[in-house]
């Protein structure tokens, strides 16, 4: 009980103090709207009025379908080989020596800075956006993986060797259900730098599409669909995040019983 | 087991690195936090500009302002866009800036209503921003663009552009394609071939003639009404509590859009470095847009005079009137708003220095 009324009520805070903050003038309409207006600006681009569909012929669930779509390509890419490299670099010293530098380096750039040579290198269509949002999502996963793997307790290790285990039978068997736990916290740590990354992937060509949305409109200083836009991708992201620990406790029930 | 200590070395060193950049930091900080207080009397004037060739771009290279005014600190920021320079002016945090005809009809218009007026035209766009097909795809008219793909920055003035050139040939947006990119960008797509037409400015727009067909430039739409314009806005409550500075600023706008007539070399001299070119391209970028005369710029068609705004108005409602028809914004105010948004006081007479 106490689990759903305390969100709502901080939900509800949220409101009141956001109508009264409208209300009280101290901002010009643009940068804080009304509740209202936002409410307005979410139906009018989730219905078709006065002839326009939604925002820029498309609605919103359209834009939001979209996005989803290059997420999903971009964090089952990204996520794949993240975590298959991570499990070599935990196990294999030398290719972690080799590639450590080169993740580090791709993790420290901000997916803006090299937006634009991926639109040159690979237009301007879907294929730059989903490399980008695994090129996002690649490196949490790889570097969780890691580090779970590197974390896999000595003793089980030592002991399946003792009972006559192999290396790779020590890999599958104790290492990787050793590591699950951790792997999957860099999971949702990638898909949640890929959904964060979502708007400068869509900076170029971006519509259909929520970020091209939110970047569209702020050209036009539409703060109404723009907070729409953000809520969608918010609340989005919340239901994927709550998703995901759902799968979590269902193949790691072990976690935190190691 | 041996990485232990590599680690504690790397980590001392780290320790060694961040205690470096703070002295660094701390010496940078030093002068500059020096400097202030020496300037804490002056009133500061806050001025945006683009890097589009225009006299703007003379008055700042040449510090005009500054010399013109020399009880006030004087402070230039580049901006990329006006929807950019319309939000700062809506945070209060700009005096003038140098903004596109398009992104001023959306301040002036709900829900925006910005509190700023036109108080110059720094230039009209010309064969500097026009739309060309490459040569690969045979289109040798606007009309010939149906279902085909176009580029262009939204919410600029070469998508202003655009929608009218597409109007004019019978076409509406839906029966294009629309892509949404920066000049450097559709130079990208253009190479790969992932758009046909672009409508975009220079420098650009020179690289994408060499192989490409120009279908229409703004200096047509000009003619056939739909020009667009880059203007000079002020802050309505700076003017009203600073008609002198306003003065000072237009007559040395005025002093740069002589030069650019009577001395373009001087003025390419001084517009190349600040948009990243050469004085031949700046030469070359200053001959295809339209820089208006002195008597120009105060006659009915532009600016207009004390007490009879000019053209400009009907432009800009013009303007709002396009975007309102593709619902950019709710509705286009009445004439009145807009002519009450040209700044003409003294005009023409103020001017002369």
């Amino acid at each position: 009980m106490r689990a759903v009324l305390l969100p709502l009520v901080s939900l509800l805070v949220f409101l009141v103090l956001w109508q009264l903050a409208a209300a009280s003038g101290a901002w010009n309409e643009t940068f804080v709207p009304y509740p209202s207006t936002v409410w307005r600006a979410f139906l009018d681009v989730s219905t078709t009025h006065d002839g326009t569909r939604g925002y820029q012929g498309y609605l919103l669930w359209e834009h939001l379908y979209m996005t989803l779509r290059r997420v999903l390509g971009g964090v089952v890419v990204g996520v794949l080989v993240g975590v298959l490299v991570g499990l070599l670099m935990g196990t294999v010293g030398w290719v972690r020596r080799v590639l450590e530098p080169w993740l580090t380096f791709l993790r420290a750039l901000p997916p803006l800075a090299y937006f634009f040579l991926l639109v040159i290198w690979l237009g301007i269509d879907e294929a730059p956006k989903i490399t980008l949002l695994a090129l996002a999502a690649f490196p949490p996963a790889a570097v969780a993986t890691t580090a779970a793997v590197a974390a896999a307790p000595i003793s089980l290790i030592e002991a399946a060797r003792a009972l006559g285990a192999g290396r790779s039978q020590v890999v599958r068997d104790v290492i990787v259900p050793a590591a699950l736990p951790e792997t999957f916290t860099g999971v949702r740590l990638a898909v949640g730098i890929a959904y964060s990354s979502v708007v400068a992937a869509e900076l170029f060509n971006g519509i259909p599409g929520i970020g091209g949305m939110v970047k569209d409109a702020s050209n036009y200083n539409n703060t109404p669909v723009v907070l729409v836009g953000i809520a969608a991708i918010g609340i989005s992201g919340l239901v994927i995040d709550g998703l995901l620990r759902a799968v979590e406790r269902r193949t790691v029930p072990w976690r935190g019983r190691a | 087991m041996s990485t232990r200590p590599t680690r504690l070395r790397g980590f001392r060193r780290l320790v060694a690195l961040a205690a470096g950049a703070l002295a660094l930091a701390a010496c940078a900080v030093g002068p500059a936090g020096g400097g202030a207080p020496q300037d804490a009397g002056k009133p500061t004037i806050r001025l945006a500009y683009q890097a589009f060739p225009s006299g703007d771009l003379v008055v700042k290279h040449n510090r005009w302002l500054e010399e013109a005014l020399p009880n006030y600190t004087i402070k230039w920021t580049k901006f990329d866009s006006g929807a950019d320079i319309n939000t700062a002016f809506i945070a209060g945090q700009l005096d003038f800036g140098a903004i596109g005809s398009s992104p001023v009809a959306r301040g002036l218009s709900g829900p925006l209503n910005i509190p700023y007026q036109v108080a110059f035209v720094l230039d009209v766009a010309g064969d500097n921003e026009a739309l060309v097909a490459r040569k690969a795809t045979g289109i040798t008219d606007v009309a010939g663009l149906r279902g085909k793909r176009i580029a262009t920055a939204f919410a600029s003035t070469a998508h202003y552009s655009l929608l009218a050139a597409l109007q004019q040939a019978g076409l509406s947006a839906s029966d294009v394609q629309l892509v949404d990119l920066q000049p450097q960008a559709s130079l990208a797509a253009w190479e790969r071939g992932d758009v046909d037409a672009v409508y975009t400015w220079l420098p650009t727009l020179d690289q994408l003639r060499k192989d490409g067909t120009q279908l229409i430039a703004s200096r047509q739409l000009a003619t056939a009404g739909k020009p667009t314009l880059d203007l000079g806005v002020v802050s309505t409550a700076f003017a009203q509590a600073h008609p002198d500075v306003v003065d000072t600023w237009r007559k040395v706008e005025t002093r740069a859009l002589t030069q650019i007539h009577d001395d373009p070399q001087a003025a390419s001299a001084a517009i190349a470095p600040e948009i990243g070119a050469t004085p031949e391209e700046a030469a070359n970028q200053l001959k295809q847009g339209v820089y208006l005369t002195e008597q120009e710029l105060t006659s009915a068609e532009w600016l207009g005079t004390d007490g009879a705004p000019g053209n400009v108005a009907q432009n800009l409602q013009s303007a709002a009137q396009f975007l309102a028809d593709q619902k950019q914004i709710p509705a286009a105010p009445a004439l009145a708003t807009f002519q009450k948004g040209l700044y003409t006081k003294g005009l023409p007479n103020v001017l002369a220095s």
